[in-house]
């Protein structure tokens, strides 16, 4: 039961030598490092090579926030998935589910008379409610039917995306009212530079041509739902006993179940979690692209994988945490932004990313090399 | 005609006085086309060619796959730059990429969309508005070419398939509803089956003609609507051994393509003018910067129309796609 009071040091470590310990900690917040010095890099190079533009700005600083957004969401129930030692390779398509189902509920209920701000939230409940029976299924078949997780959920997946494809038609799910629009790229500040600026909640003063340019929106709401999100899979993973199951789960699934833990009922929770989030994923996007889309979630699913192991969760099971997959987000995001600063190509992205991920593993090994588990 | 040959001549000459005062202010452009194809290859030589006649300097994004999801983080990084005065874009959404290229020109940056375009691109009283212009093919007009041109080559009868990329982008709906819409009033005794959708995959472009070969023994004919599905259903077609007894109409000149027409599986190619697309489109951006105002806000690139017995004619082969190092 070691893992599952705390994964930090001391836990699995009790009397190390004190290089050691250091070596442990390092190999434990390298990410941070990592992500830290690559800012820094982009910092140095890019006023140097793009002729004096900044890469410290509050405009960039939102757009690497928004660009988290929907790998976030795909990686956060995933990083509780992983922990307990399964995979959830239908997170894509349930996105992309979630997206095309929200965007229907809403437009038919606000063509039906519905008021939008109640249109928005029933296209949220579609999202959500869609997404959950998907991954009650994925949850019921592995746990009760021990069918392997990947298996499952690979085929789920499938399904999923035929839905997906048929229900939106095999189009962009549109005509969504104006309003939309808002909801998905306003924000809860605005601020504006300059002699005439100013900082504004929720709404920005009236502003006429180069004012506009002038103006950063702070915080849009994709990104304060996507905190609120992440605060309560902190709380839910650091602070409760569903947590401690979780890390349980994938420390030792048979002595959790000794230790009378509910280990195939939590099970099923754990993948109605990743497919909500991924479901929260789907409505986003659909506000902020103010359409549905069967497409949409497909190809982030690599990169959510990529975000959490960058972000320390073994592939094993029993260790990991929320603030690491969201570390593993924001380097996959601030390169992407950093090399289109630097006007280089942004395939170089795919490249580092491949061998952060493979380094990532290396360390995570290594450190049952440090502790000393295999020197007898 | 004679009206857009006068604007692009003023377009020029405005162009011209700008990249003589080109030491006041140099003009800085995004270039973000659709996806890795020969195509936008193409156009990217047209615009970086223009760049350095008129002295702009020009950053270019491509995105790795066709979808919002891959277009919008490079377009909110170009964004996030701040230096540049305009983006050159093909949306790979007509409805989806609003927002995020309406986020744009909020920051300042006026629009250009080329080969695709936003709402149904007709920017002056259309439901979108914003981007200065449209450059590119009249796709329903290029739908109707093929459709003539497949129709004349099965004899005006017989079973036909449209094998196309992604549902709701401008470029390839068009071009399906110009064929469609021409089997329907000229050739009654023609079936058009599809369009399947590939999502720019060669290899499932491929599967899907092999699917209806297996399905209609007797198709007579494929539309490919661009490189992806032209390439996918011609190997296709080739790999079931009916080079010649189904006919293939493919959208743009790639070399692929014109191989496949001169073994005869592609009957008729369709190049479109990537090269112009994107030249002209960094003269608007001159042009508009210099203050001129009556700029048009779509201007059609026309098409040139290859077979067997043209593609070796220097004044035509002049629009087969080619791209350096290959």
């Amino acid at each position: 039961m070691a893992a599952t009071t705390d994964t930090v040091a001391s836990a699995d470590a009790p009397d190390l030598s004190a290089p050691r310990r250091t070596l442990l900690l390092l190999s434990r917040l390298w990410a941070w490092f990592f992500l830290a010095l690559m800012i820094l890099f982009f910092v140095v190079t890019v006023p140097v090579f793009s002729g004096g533009i900044s890469f410290l700005t509050v405009r960039n600083s939102q757009n690497i926030l928004i660009a988290i957004v929907p790998v976030l969401l795909l990686g956060l129930g995933q990083t509780f998935v992983i922990i307990s030692a399964g995979i959830d390779l239908s997170v894509g398509w349930v996105m992309s589910l979630a997206s095309v189902l929200s965007a229907l509920a809403l437009r038919n209920s606000y063509n039906a008379g519905v008021p939008l701000p109640l249109a928005v939230i029933l296209g949220f409940v579609a999202a959500a409610g869609a997404a959950g029976a998907v991954g009650a299924i994925n949850g019921i078949i592995i746990a009760k039917l021990k069918v392997p997780a990947f298996i499952v959920t690979l085929g789920s997946s499938f399904i999923v995306r035929g839905l997906a494809l048929l229900w939106s038609e095999n189009t962009t799910v549109v005509g969504l009212p104006d309003g939309v629009r808002n909801y998905g790229n306003e924000s809860l500040f605005y601020m504006i530079r300059g002699e005439h600026g100013g900082f504004y909640v929720f709404a920005p003063p009236p502003l006429t041509g180069d004012m506009l340019r002038q103006m950063d929106r702070i915080l849009s709401w994709p990104v304060v739902v996507t905190i609120v999100v992440v605060a309560l899979a902190m709380f839910l993973l650091h602070r409760t006993t569903f947590g401690r199951y979780t890390y349980a789960i994938g420390g030792n699934a048979q002595a959790a179940l000794r230790a009378g833990i509910p280990v195939d009922r939590h099970i099923i929770k754990l993948y109605c979690l990743s497919a909500v989030t991924a479901g929260i994923g789907g409505f986003l996007s659909m506000l902020q692209f103010t359409a549905g889309s069967a497409s949409i979630g497909d190809p982030l699913l690599l990169s959510s994988i990529a975000a959490v192991i960058i972000g320390g969760v073994s592939l094993f099971g029993g260790a990991g945490t929320v603030i690491g997959t969201v570390i593993g987000a924001l380097i996959i995001a601030v390169l992407t932004t950093g090399l289109v600063m630097l006007n280089v190509p942004a395939f170089w992205q795919f490249i580092v990313v491949g061998a952060v991920v493979i380094v990532a593993v290396l360390i995570d090994q290594s450190r049952d090399l440090i502790v000393g588990r295999y020197k007898g | 005609m004679r009206v857009r040959s006068i604007v692009l001549a003023a377009v020029a000459v405005a162009a011209l006085t700008v990249a003589a005062n080109a030491q006041d202010k140099k003009l800085k452009i995004g270039f973000l086309p659709g996806v890795v194809d020969p195509f936008y290859q193409v156009m990217q030589l047209g615009v970086e060619k223009a760049a350095k006649d008129l002295g702009f300097e020009v950053v270019t994004q491509v995105p790795p796959t066709w979808g919002v999801e891959a277009q919008t983080p490079l377009l909110n990084a170009m964004v996030a730059r701040g230096d540049l005065d305009y983006i050159i874009t093909a949306p790979v959404d007509k409805d989806q990429m609003v927002a995020p290229l309406k986020a744009a020109l909020d920051a300042g940056i006026k629009i250009i969309t080329v080969d695709t375009f936003l709402g149904d691109g007709d920017y002056a009283s259309g439901p979108v508005t914003f981007p200065l212009s449209y450059i590119g093919s009249d796709n329903v007009e290029g739908g109707r070419i093929s459709a003539d041109g497949l129709a004349k080559a099965i004899g005006g009868k017989g079973t036909v398939y449209i094998n196309s990329t992604n549902p709701n982008v401008s470029s390839v709906e068009g071009r399906e509803q110009g064929f469609k819409d021409e089997m329907a009033k000229k050739y009654p005794d023609i079936k058009v089956l599809g369009p399947d959708y590939n999502l720019d995959d060669m290899n499932k472009a491929q599967q899907q003609t092999a699917a209806i070969l297996q399905q209609n023994p007797d198709l007579a004919g494929v539309f490919g609507t661009n490189v992806f599905s032209a390439q996918g259903a011609g190997t296709a077609v080739v790999n079931a051994g009916l080079t010649g007894k189904v006919q293939v109409v493919a959208y743009d000149a790639t070399k692929a393509a014109m191989d496949l027409m001169s073994k005869g599986t592609v009957s008729l190619v369709l190049a479109q003018k990537p090269f112009d697309m994107g030249y002209m489109a960094v003269e608007f951006a001159a042009a508009d910067s210099a203050g001129v105002t009556s700029l048009p806000k779509r201007v059609e690139t026309g098409f040139a129309i290859l077979d067997k017995d043209n593609a070796s004619d220097p004044n035509f082969a002049r629009f087969i796609y080619q791209v350096p190092g290959q």
